[in-house]
């Protein structure tokens, strides 16, 4: 799993590359808390995750629950067919913000 | 496929250590799509073997990396078998519990996941160690 973060204005953009499993989560995890200790907005781009298991979107609601108890805003874009059916067999699409681009994450707050 | 013809069958054996856990996905996904199943099937058979793997890693052997586990999977007349074999601490069975639908908790996924993909699932402690035990059967179109 790769992690790149860059700006977008006061908005972190973080992308995530590869497998999301119980191996890799904890660095995921590890990066969006801290990313999110500096921007009041954090958006996460799924397109290029290849695998996602229940540990990551564990993360996901954790980060999500995080941010909403600091007033922050944690959105997802560019989900990959594949973590789209592993949201829908979770059933977690509907907790998140979920947006198909990168501009409609940026322009949501 | 008879009950008596030749039938995939794949063993393994990996030690509980997550790093391994992509070795074992890439060999499920083309041996649930050569049985049958389509391309999201296949990775939601994978997601649910997966996710038995973490758990038995998690809280059988409780991350530590140098417990041993058996997979086997067994290509059967109406789809697949899968059979887990670990020596870690036994399941207790009262707290296998799969989280509540759209709920915003982050436990429970994994044992939702198995028991939405696969048809039967069934934990056993034997004296050979803990047996998970699951099928899925593949739906023909006529």
């Amino acid at each position: 799993m790769k992690i790149y973060i860059r700006d977008a204005g006061e908005t972190k953009i973080v992308e995530v590359e590869g497998d999301v499993d119980l191996g890799t989560s904890p660095d995921l995890r590890r990066t969006l808390f801290d990313t999110l200790l500096h921007a009041p907005k954090l958006a996460l781009n799924l397109a290029a995750i290849r695998y996602i298991d229940s540990s990551g979107i564990a993360t996901l609601l954790e980060v999500l629950k995080h941010s909403q108890s600091r007033n922050k805003e944690f959105v997802l874009f560019g989900l990959s067919p594949a973590v789209q059916q592993v949201f829908h067999l979770t059933h977690v699409i509907r907790i998140f913000q979920v947006f198909q681009t990168e501009e409609e994450a940026l322009g949501s707050a | 496929m008879t009950p008596d013809s030749p039938c995939l069958h794949l063993k393994f054996a990996m030690p509980s250590d997550a790093r391994y856990l992509p070795v074992v996905r890439g060999a499920i996904a083309p041996l649930a799509a050569a049985i049958g199943w389509d391309e999201p099937d296949c990775l939601a058979i994978t997601l649910a073997l997966d996710e038995a793997l973490a758990n038995i890693i998690r809280h059988a052997y409780h991350n530590r990396a140098d417990g041993l586990i058996e997979l086997e999977c067994r290509q059967s007349p109406d789809g697949l078998e899968v059979t887990l074999l670990d020596h870690g601490e036994a399941p207790d069975k009262t707290k296998i519990c799969a989280r509540a639908i759209a709920c915003d908790q982050p436990g429970g996924l994994g044992t939702h996941i198995i028991k939405e993909v696969m048809d039967t699932v069934s934990y056993q402690a034997t004296p050979a160690g803990n047996r998970f035990v699951a099928t899925k059967r593949l739906k023909r179109t006529p």
